[in-house]
């Protein structure tokens, strides 16, 4: 990754924090997944984030991809794209049957945890056999 | 499609860390192309047929079946 990309990554923190500093600056406060506030959970994020970046700068690992590598990255995408679909219509399936109650915040986490987790696991195995 | 790597690198003295080296891949893809896993684009064929001392691609690479 070039100075440029990681530029732009810390900048995307450092607004992460001071978003968050300013919704808890204005006290706009609602119990947002299981932190007390968004702007402390945006907060949380953003040190995260600046943390993350930090390490793979001071690591500074060349990592080496090759185009098999970037050929079985499009096919765990493609295979992660019709996990989504699959989910989706299971998920429309089960709130026909019984109203599923959950906080949006909450569903998307799941959501986007999955589709990383779906991504991963595909990556890996499509990578041990091919 | 089938190839002679294996072959080819065993009479170059070529280890397969090497041969990666050599064409900027990871040493599984070349265990991947070895095993016949894997197809591996045109560049990559050239880049092969180079670091293994050949001219021609159809020393390295060649198809099992042509259907024209």
């Amino acid at each position: 990754m070039n100075k440029k990309n990681y530029l732009w990554r810390y900048v995307f923190a450092v607004v992460l924090i001071l978003a968050g500093l300013i919704l808890s600056y204005l006290n706009i406060r609602k119990a947002f997944l299981v932190f007390s506030s968004l702007g402390s959970w945006l907060i949380y994020i953003g040190f995260i984030m600046l943390a993350v970046i930090t390490l793979q700068l001071i690591s500074n690992k060349k990592r080496l991809v090759d185009e098999r590598m970037q050929f079985i990255a499009t096919k765990a995408a493609r295979i992660t794209f019709i996990g989504i679909i699959l989910f989706s219509f299971i998920i429309i399936i089960l709130d026909g049957i019984k109203s599923i109650n959950i906080a949006y915040s909450y569903f998307m986490s799941y959501l986007i945890c999955g589709i990383l987790l779906l991504y991963l696991i595909s990556y890996k195995i499509l990578l041990r056999f091919n | 499609m089938e190839n002679n790597i294996a072959k080819l690198r065993k009479k170059n003295k070529i280890t397969q860390q090497k041969l990666a080296d050599k064409v900027h891949v990871t040493r599984q893809t070349i265990i991947s192309l070895e095993f016949e896993r894997y197809n591996p684009s045109l560049e990559l064929a050239y880049k092969i047929t180079k670091a293994l001392k050949k001219r021609n691609i159809e020393e390295v690479f060649n198809l099992k079946k042509i259907n024209i």
